[in-house]
């Protein structure tokens, strides 16, 4: 990986040249493949290797910002030189610049987060294996007409990071995914399910029976769904989507949206705002984990963050310049220009998922969302859902057809039972949930 | 500069080996953005996307490579990837043979000059902070404003195995600003505006009437009440209630869908689908829109489609691998977020024509509803055709009239069953403007939306206030 650091040290050279006080280059290359069955026939295949350069310079603590897919020398210093003289341009910032020296990574520990049974296992089983998914998921119900497909997919990903203080870091990482979207026939009309699974590697991703069974079993559960009555009451969320609700609060959690005024949790650091169950980390160093790697986008140490300790909102995550904004220190959360999650996630219970339907007497079970209406400076969530009805602590009928709707505080004070299904298949992730009431809009 | 003529035709020869049916996709984006916050510009940026995508298609399948090297070794090793998909066939022997010179579309993007320099950074600069001046004074309730200001061209080539060679230049300027507002709660607000033209768009529509109306919007949502939950009759605005069209028909009616039967319209043409009332249709070649494409990201001019005529489906939107399949032609709609990755049928501008209705007529007949001004965005399932909208700005309707502004709704429903709800079309039909991406299988890519103020007949709507 010494000649990625090269180029990643070369950019960074070249903007100084330029008259940046400071400046950092990032170097990506990522090797990808990805192949998706249709029926009985492979019906595409991918293969490339994307390469990108990303540069940051900073002239007053003002930050401009380069990213590239022309790697040209001449390309890369005609470019440099915009964004250097860009940067001139702007108003000074007391807050901006590069981490203090003493937050990078110089030490980082190997971490297991790269496989090489992803870039050597070899095409031809690629494209079995989405060829089976694909087969198995349409024998598995008699009742599953068509498909839009099923997919696997990985990257193997080299990261460089060089910046002006000397630092340069490298890392490499992996990914396999493999997923399928089975349409059941219910009548005139057609049922969608979906569901695909993650990992650092081959051997260790979600087997293609098991995939292809949850798959089919989501597509034809809601058949016969009908809308349910408009009323207030429990909802428990499927791990799926309350991996979603988890998005929202990361959101909420972010620093630049503080700093914007966009968020509900603006000022409420040590405030106890959920319930005890409400425990939820960010681990920028979980093994294997999806948002794992040695260092954040800025080359800072990468590490463990308790948002919420049992109810209490304990800390935002920040990346070096909102953390100056706010008076804090960097968590290690820089990612593409912004402040992103590394494995976010919900301490998970002890309780089954069926465990907490058994303990609902009346309500509803979301096993899918649609929209993504969460005002982030409000906590207003609303979003469009189906699932079942739950009657007598069972599933009954299928619903769908209607929305959900509360507010993220009160959604994690009213939190009163979490399962333990966590399984870290996404960089944001949450086990089974239960919300003690909500409201159902629907007939 | 994209690679010449004979360079295409080695590339495709190349990639064509035992398919069908090749093209290459050359591309060279740069956008350059400017982002306000705290009353000041402190972040700009460059983006540049370069380099060549190569597809094969071979029946129904297709292969697909990319390079960020234009070098002709590296661009003959990513045809030989992109024809894996097609081998076990009968190899060609024809070479692939192209116009010695590519033609150049005919402008679709209003105003802009196809050679024009790219703004001096100083005029973002400015408009941004015009932008921030405007909102703060706008009303004593503005608490903080974020803006955002960004121009790109594209230039792309396409050349493809059937002897087609065409380039076109693509411009796109858009401004955003969001404001949140101190009332009873705290709102926020967002407008956008731009087009497919140059920076000059925003000496017309200034930086301070964008500014304006994101801080109006603030205001009115910093005053907003709970959302009553349930069934109602509701009344979408004009203008970006055309997102409405966007998600519960337009997405069902894209080519790919349909020629796999997944969508809930396919083998429906010639169907009634709406009530008759409805008339959507899809433009390419409205100059300047947004949504607008001089050709599409495979060659094929843009142009006016209609996809429901008096309630009556008429056709879908056409890329060339799914128009073939089906037997039909390309409706320029097959475009693509960039080089990295195949074309999709997408939609351009979608917006539905003038109906006989005032807007009083049609408010003043809604006992109690809601008023749907705009929406932040919505979603679809295109198979059973549920979809969602997020109001970004609504009021109650009681009486007729517009009264208290409402929090955080989401409305839900059924294509075809929404569609056959629509129980008066108005006559105030306009383009939203606004800056709509829309985003499919990954890929986004900028669209326009219109419409006149519309009513269905009951939705449901998804608020949290129960009863009343």
């Amino acid at each position: 990986m010494a000649g990625e650091l090269d180029l990643a040290r070369e950019v960074v050279a070249f903007a100084l040249e330029a008259g940046a006080t400071q400046a950092e280059a990032t170097y990506a290359i990522a090797d990808r493949f990805s192949t998706e069955a249709r029926g009985r026939e492979v019906s595409k295949l991918e293969q490339s290797v994307a390469r990108g350069v990303t540069l940051r310079v900073f002239d007053r603590g003002a930050k401009a910002t380069l990213a590239t897919s022309d790697l040209s020398r001449d390309g890369l210093r005609a470019f440099v030189r915009e964004t250097v003289a860009a940067a001139r341009l702007l108003e000074p910032d007391a807050a901006g610049g590069l981490p203090d020296a003493g937050t990078f990574a110089i030490e980082a520990p190997e971490l297991p987060i790269y496989a090489a049974d992803v870039r050597e296992r070899a095409a031809e089983a690629k494209v079995d294996d989405a060829l089976a998914l694909e087969r198995i998921v349409r024998e598995t119900d008699e009742r599953i007409s068509n498909s839009s497909g099923s997919r696997v997919a990985d990257s193997t990903t080299t990261i460089a990071l060089a910046n002006s203080f000397g630092f340069g870091g490298t890392y490499r990482a992996s990914q396999a995914v493999a997923s399928s979207t089975p349409i059941a026939r219910d009548g005139e009309t057609k049922r969608q399910g979906a569901y695909g699974a993650a990992a650092r590697s081959y051997a260790t991703l979600e087997s293609i029976d098991g995939i292809a069974r949850t798959a089919a079993r989501r597509a034809v559960a809601s058949i016969g769904a009908r809308k349910p009555a408009t009323m207030r009451c429990p909802v428990v969320f499927d791990r799926d989507v309350a991996s979603l609700v988890l998005s929202d609060l990361f959101a909420a959690a972010s620093a630049a949206n503080v700093a914007a005024g966009n968020s509900f949790l603006a000022e409420r650091a040590g405030e106890r705002i959920g319930s005890d169950l409400v425990t939820i980390v960010d681990d920028g160093r979980l093994p294997h984990g999806l948002g794992t790697a040695p260092f954040d986008a800025e080359g800072v140490a990468t590490r463990r963050t308790v948002v919420f300790e049992r109810g209490t909102f304990r800390s935002f995550l920040y990346d070096t310049y909102y953390a100056r904004r706010l008076g804090a220190a960097s968590t290690g959360n820089a990612a593409g220009g912004g402040i992103g999650p590394t494995n976010f996630y919900l301490e998970p219970g002890e309780a089954t998922p069926a465990d907490l339907i058994a303990a609902t007497p009346r309500g509803i079970f979301v096993t899918d969302t649609i929209g993504f209406g969460t005002e982030s400076v409000t906590g207003t969530y609303s979003r469009g859902a189906r699932g079942f009805a739950i009657e007598s602590g069972e599933l009954g009928s299928p619903v769908d057809e209607f929305t959900i709707a509360g507010n993220l505080l009160e959604m994690l004070a009213s939190l009163d039972r979490v399962a333990n299904d966590l399984v870290f298949d996404q960089s944001i992730v949450s086990p089974t949930i239960r919300i003690a009431e909500m409201t159902v809009s629907g007939r | 500069m994209h690679p010449d003529a004979s360079t295409f035709e080695r590339i495709l020869t190349r990639a064509l080996g035992a398919g069908d049916y090749a093209d290459a996709f050359y591309e060279y984006r740069v956008v350059r953005s400017f982002r306000l916050q705290d009353g000041r510009v402190r972040e700009g940026g460059i983006t540049i996307s370069r380099g060549v995508g190569i597809r094969v298609i071979s029946g129904e399948r297709a292969g697909y490579a990319y390079s960020d090297d234009l070098s002709e070794a590296a661009l003959l090793e990513t045809a030989r990837v992109a024809s894996l998909i097609a081998k076990g066939g009968a190899a060609r022997v024809d070479a692939v043979e192209l116009p010695s010179r590519a033609e150049a579309v005919a402008s679709a993007y209003g105003d802009a000059a196809p050679h024009r320099l790219v703004a001096a950074p100083e005029t973002y600069v400015d408009l941004l902070a015009r932008a921030d001046v405007a909102a703060r004074a706008f009303d004593p309730r503005i608490a903080s404003v974020n803006a955002s200001v960004s121009e790109e061209m594209q230039d792309v080539a396409i050349a493809t195995s059937d002897g087609r060679f065409v380039t076109d230049r693509r411009p796109l300027v858009t401004l955003g600003v969001q404001c949140v507002a101190n009332g009873r709660e705290r709102g926020t607000g967002f407008t956008g505006d731009g087009g497919r033209t140059s920076i000059d768009f925003f000496a017309e529509r200034t930086p301070e009437a964008i500014a304006r109306e994101a801080g109006r919007i603030a205001c009115v949502n910093s005053e907003a009440i709970e959302t009553p939950a349930g069934e109602m009759e509701v009344v979408v605005g004009s203008g970006s209630g055309g997102v409405l069209l966007h998600e519960a028909v337009g997405h069902g009616l894209e080519g790919d869908f349909n020629r796999q039967g997944t969508s809930l319209y396919s083998g429906r043409v010639g169907e009634r689908v709406a009530n008759e009332l409805v008339t959507i249709f899809d433009d390419g070649d409205l100059p300047g829109e947004r949504g607008t494409v001089g050709i599409d990201d495979e060659g094929t001019p843009g142009e006016h489609k209609v996809l429901v005529e008096r309630g009556i489906l008429r056709g879908y939107m056409q890329d060339r691998h799914n128009a073939g399949l089906m037997g039909s032609r390309s409706t320029g709609s097959g475009r693509r977020q960039s080089f990295r990755v195949m074309p999709q049928p997408r939609m351009c501008n979608t917006y539905m024509p003038d109906g006989a209705s005032t807007y009083d007529e049609i408010v003043g007949s809604v006992k109690r509803g809601i008023f749907a001004t705009s929406f932040a965005g919505g979603q679809v399932e295109i198979s059973k055709g549920d979809f969602v909208f997020m109001l970004a700005e609504g009021y109650l309707i009681e009486d007729g009239k517009l009264t208290a502004p409402l929090r955080g709704a989401s409305l839900i429903g059924n294509g075809p069953d929404a569609m056959n709800r629509v129980t008066m079309v108005g006559n105030d039909g306009r383009l939203a403007g606004g800056s709509y991406t829309c985003g499919k299988g990954g890929q986004y890519v900028p669209v326009g939306v219109g419409m006149p103020t519309v009513k269905l007949s009951s939705v449901t709507v998804g608020g949290s206030a129960v009863g009343g």
